[in-house]
């Protein structure tokens, strides 16, 4: 009977993919990973919570459960990353960095060693042959944030929703008996999510406030929190003023300066070619044309790809620094890389 | 539902529930209003208190009300100065525990049962102790401690520092939270200067509690403002949850003989449920236990995969105090026992009381041993 880890969440996804495997007669252990749980200022980390969650879904199914404790390795890894990337200006993905150092490398080493021979988890994505594809589900596809795990763990990897339907998902924890058990959806970088990351990177950086000028005329419009906490495009969160909406077109980040403009057709707003950095190969593509996404659940382009650089036809709206683009030729996803300025 | 959490949480009463609900909405007002229809709830209130007071021997003016336990606790253990020196039990609740942490403490070990060793607290007393914290029953265990014995050495303590000029204060406090309702705490015959009690364990509404407060003492608010409650705890009055409080430990006093032994009887029935469960281990003090604590251990396995396990059966216990094996936090009281890492993982505790009956404490039995023992076998 071979063995294989799940790591469990306490979310719907994790606590069925632990019951498929379970029932294709798997020796299934749930795994919780406990990545981050202190509490911050108006932020409650629900880690205790989450534990228990997954606990009683392995209960549930009648599955051995163990607690992997890699809080010190995410604090160096995702979270001291995130904050290095931040202090530069640019707008990391920590979910990306955690796939890649954590739950892909990490939880996959420590569960080979107390003798996996697989891990699974909930993501909607599927593989073969150490091959990464996009999940069945279109609209739940996460292989955006899973394009850095090596071929090697995925060869040691089941994806067992890969190939279902969220909608299907659900009805089978129904089946399960889990409808009780699990909890709501568990969302990307722990509990700190979009709305919370000023508060979040206000606990570990000192963020100074500084002037917002519009791009056009140079006119100081007021002032901002720090402009590391702007995101190039971003049109929220600007406190100048009525009228029609400002956007952020530049960021000066050792001046500390925020530039905006009304204008969404800047060139600072659009572009069409986006450069790379730390580009990760999973296959090389068969022609320079491919399919890229530039956010999770993005529509795929065409582009090209020239080794360096993707190049569109029409421009397309930037994207920070920091960010990722990720390749795929029909189902495949053929890795991607990071947008430097 | 078969429920065996009573030391966690008690359903209110209905009798409570029926002298608390006049007093929110047809008379709400406040009782530091000035007119007569404040003053009757001003009256209520008072009479509220002393019979809270009379359960516990005490007169309603040495009461503080609080909004429970741990406040009263705080409210106590803020006489001292920050350098005092204090004594503690090994299997205090947490909220002693933390409250004395602030302050210079020393633990008084217990045994294996989690008693307090009177022999280790004379060593520790000191001539510079000026607070010594036990509570009248721990919340793990279940097992009463020896609290008059204790009283009377600090009284000796007392009375010769008296002798001898000496001006170092020195008080007892006890925390009752756990035991009243089933056991007869009167402040007199315990012989203490300080005593949290608590309505949410006696079928009361929760957010309440009392401070009973020794005539000696002079203690210092940790809330100001309008000088309620003596000028020890600032704030409107909480008056339906003295009033439920009121009512629902006037019960409890009332058939507290009753129910004690109706609880006995049950211990007994469940404990011969549970006995042939593999490796189990009754803990506590079987001759000084509160009668409603059945608390266990069954090492090897993982108690917090029983009770998710008891709660897909509408059986719902738990380990002893916020403490959880894969959480990474142990039970100090357990530790303090003796207890190793697999006891303390594999220990439960089962706190019966008005929601049981003979019947679904059987019931309740068959199914903690069914559960365990399938646990046991899945390994």
């Amino acid at each position: 009977m071979k063995t294989v880890y799940v790591g469990m969440s306490g979310g719907v996804d994790s606590s069925v993919s632990a019951a498929l495997l379970k029932d294709a007669g798997y020796k299934v252990v749930g795994v919780y990973m406990k990545n981050w749980s202190k509490n911050l200022p108006g932020m409650k980390c629900p880690w205790a919570e989450d534990l228990a969650d997954a606990k009683r879904v392995a209960v549930k199914l009648g599955i051995d459960f163990k607690v992997f404790d890699f809080e010190n390795d995410y604090k160096q890894k995702v979270v001291d990353y995130m904050l290095d990337e931040y202090k530069k200006g640019n707008t990391p993905n920590p979910d990306i960095m955690c796939n890649q150092e954590i739950k892909f490398k990490l939880f996959a080493e420590t569960a080979f060693e107390d003798g996996a021979d697989f891990i699974a988890t909930g993501h909607y994505a599927k593989t073969e042959n150490g091959e990464l594809l996009r999940a069945k589900d279109e609209n739940k596809d996460q292989t955006y944030f899973l394009y850095r795990v090596t071929a090697d763990v995925l060869k040691r990897t089941i994806f067992p929703v890969g190939d279902m339907l969220k909608p299907d998902v659900k009805k089978l924890a129904t089946k399960y008996g889990l409808s009780n058990a699990y909890k709501k959806e568990s969302m990307g970088v722990c509990f700190v999510g979009e709305a919370n990351m000023k508060d979040f990177l206000n606990e570990f950086i000192d963020i100074k406030p500084g002037v917002i000028i519009e791009l056009e005329t140079g006119k100081k419009l007021g002032f901002h929190d720090g402009a590391i906490l702007y995101t190039i495009g971003q049109r929220h969160g600007l406190n100048v003023g009525s009228g029609l909406p400002y956007y952020v077109a530049k960021k000066d980040i050792e001046k500390n300066i925020v530039y905006v403009s009304k204008n969404l057709n800047t060139d600072n707003l659009w572009v069409t070619e986006i450069p790379l950095k730390d580009i990760f190969l999973r296959k090389k593509p068969s022609s320079k044309n491919i399919l890229v996404r530039l956010r999770h659940r993005a529509a795929l382009l065409p582009a090209k790809f020239d080794g360096e650089k993707i190049i569109f036809e029409k421009p397309v709206k930037r994207i920070a620094a920091g960010q990722s683009v990720v390749f795929y030729e029909d189902e495949v996803c053929l890795g991607g890389g990071i947008i430097t300025e | 539902m078969l429920y065996l959490d009573h030391a966690a949480a008690t359903p209110t009463s209905k009798k409570a529930l029926k002298a608390m609900e006049p007093y929110f909405a047809d008379q709400f007002f406040n009782p530091s209003a000035p007119y007569i229809s404040a003053n009757h709830v001003r009256q209520d209130y008072e009479e509220a208190k002393d019979e809270i007071a009379h359960a516990i021997g005490a007169k309603g003016a040495d009461l503080v009300m609080t909004s429970g336990a741990t406040e009263s606790i705080n409210l106590a253990f803020n006489i001292l100065e920050p350098d005092a020196e204090v004594l503690i039990s090994a299997v205090e609740h947490k909220s002693v525990v933390e409250a004395a942490k602030k302050i210079n403490c020393k633990t008084i070990n217990v045994d294996k049962f989690g008693r307090v060793l009177i022999d280790d607290f004379k060593k520790k007393l000191s001539s510079k102790t000026q607070f010594v914290s036990v509570c009248l029953a721990s919340g793990e265990l279940g097992t009463i401690q020896p609290i008059s014995e204790i009283a009377a050495i600090i009284k000796d303590e007392v009375l010769r520092r008296k002798l001898a000029g000496e001006t170092t204060p020195l008080y007892f406090h006890c925390d009752a939270s756990q035991g009243i309702g089933i056991l007869e705490a009167k402040v007199g015959r315990l012989g203490v200067d300080l005593l949290t009690i608590n309505s949410a364990k006696v079928y009361g509404p929760k957010g309440v509690g009392a401070l009973y407060v020794g005539h000696n003492v002079k203690l210092k608010p940790m809330t100001v403002g309008g000088g309620q409650e003596m000028g020890l705890r600032s704030g409107t009055e909480n008056v339906p949850g003295v009033i439920g409080f009121a009512a629902a430990i006037k019960d409890a006093e009332e058939h507290l003989n009753a129910e004690r032994k109706r609880l006995e009887k049950l211990k007994t029935i469940l404990k011969n449920e549970l006995k042939d469960i593999s490796g189990i281990m009754f803990l506590g003090n079987p001759k000084y236990q509160l009668a409603n604590f059945v608390p266990i251990s069954v090492p090897g396995v993982d108690a917090e995969r029983i009770i998710f396990a008891l709660e897909n059966e509408e059986v719902y216990l738990s380990t002893g105090a916020a403490c959880s094996a894969s959480k990474g936090i142990k039970s100090a009281t357990l530790t303090a026992i003796g207890l190793d890492d697999a006891a303390i993982a594999g220990s439960l505790r089962i706190t019966m009381g008005k929601l049981n009956d003979e019947e679904n404490i059987k019931k309740a039995g068959e199914l903690i041993k069914s559960t365990i023992t399938s646990e046991q076998s899945r390994n």
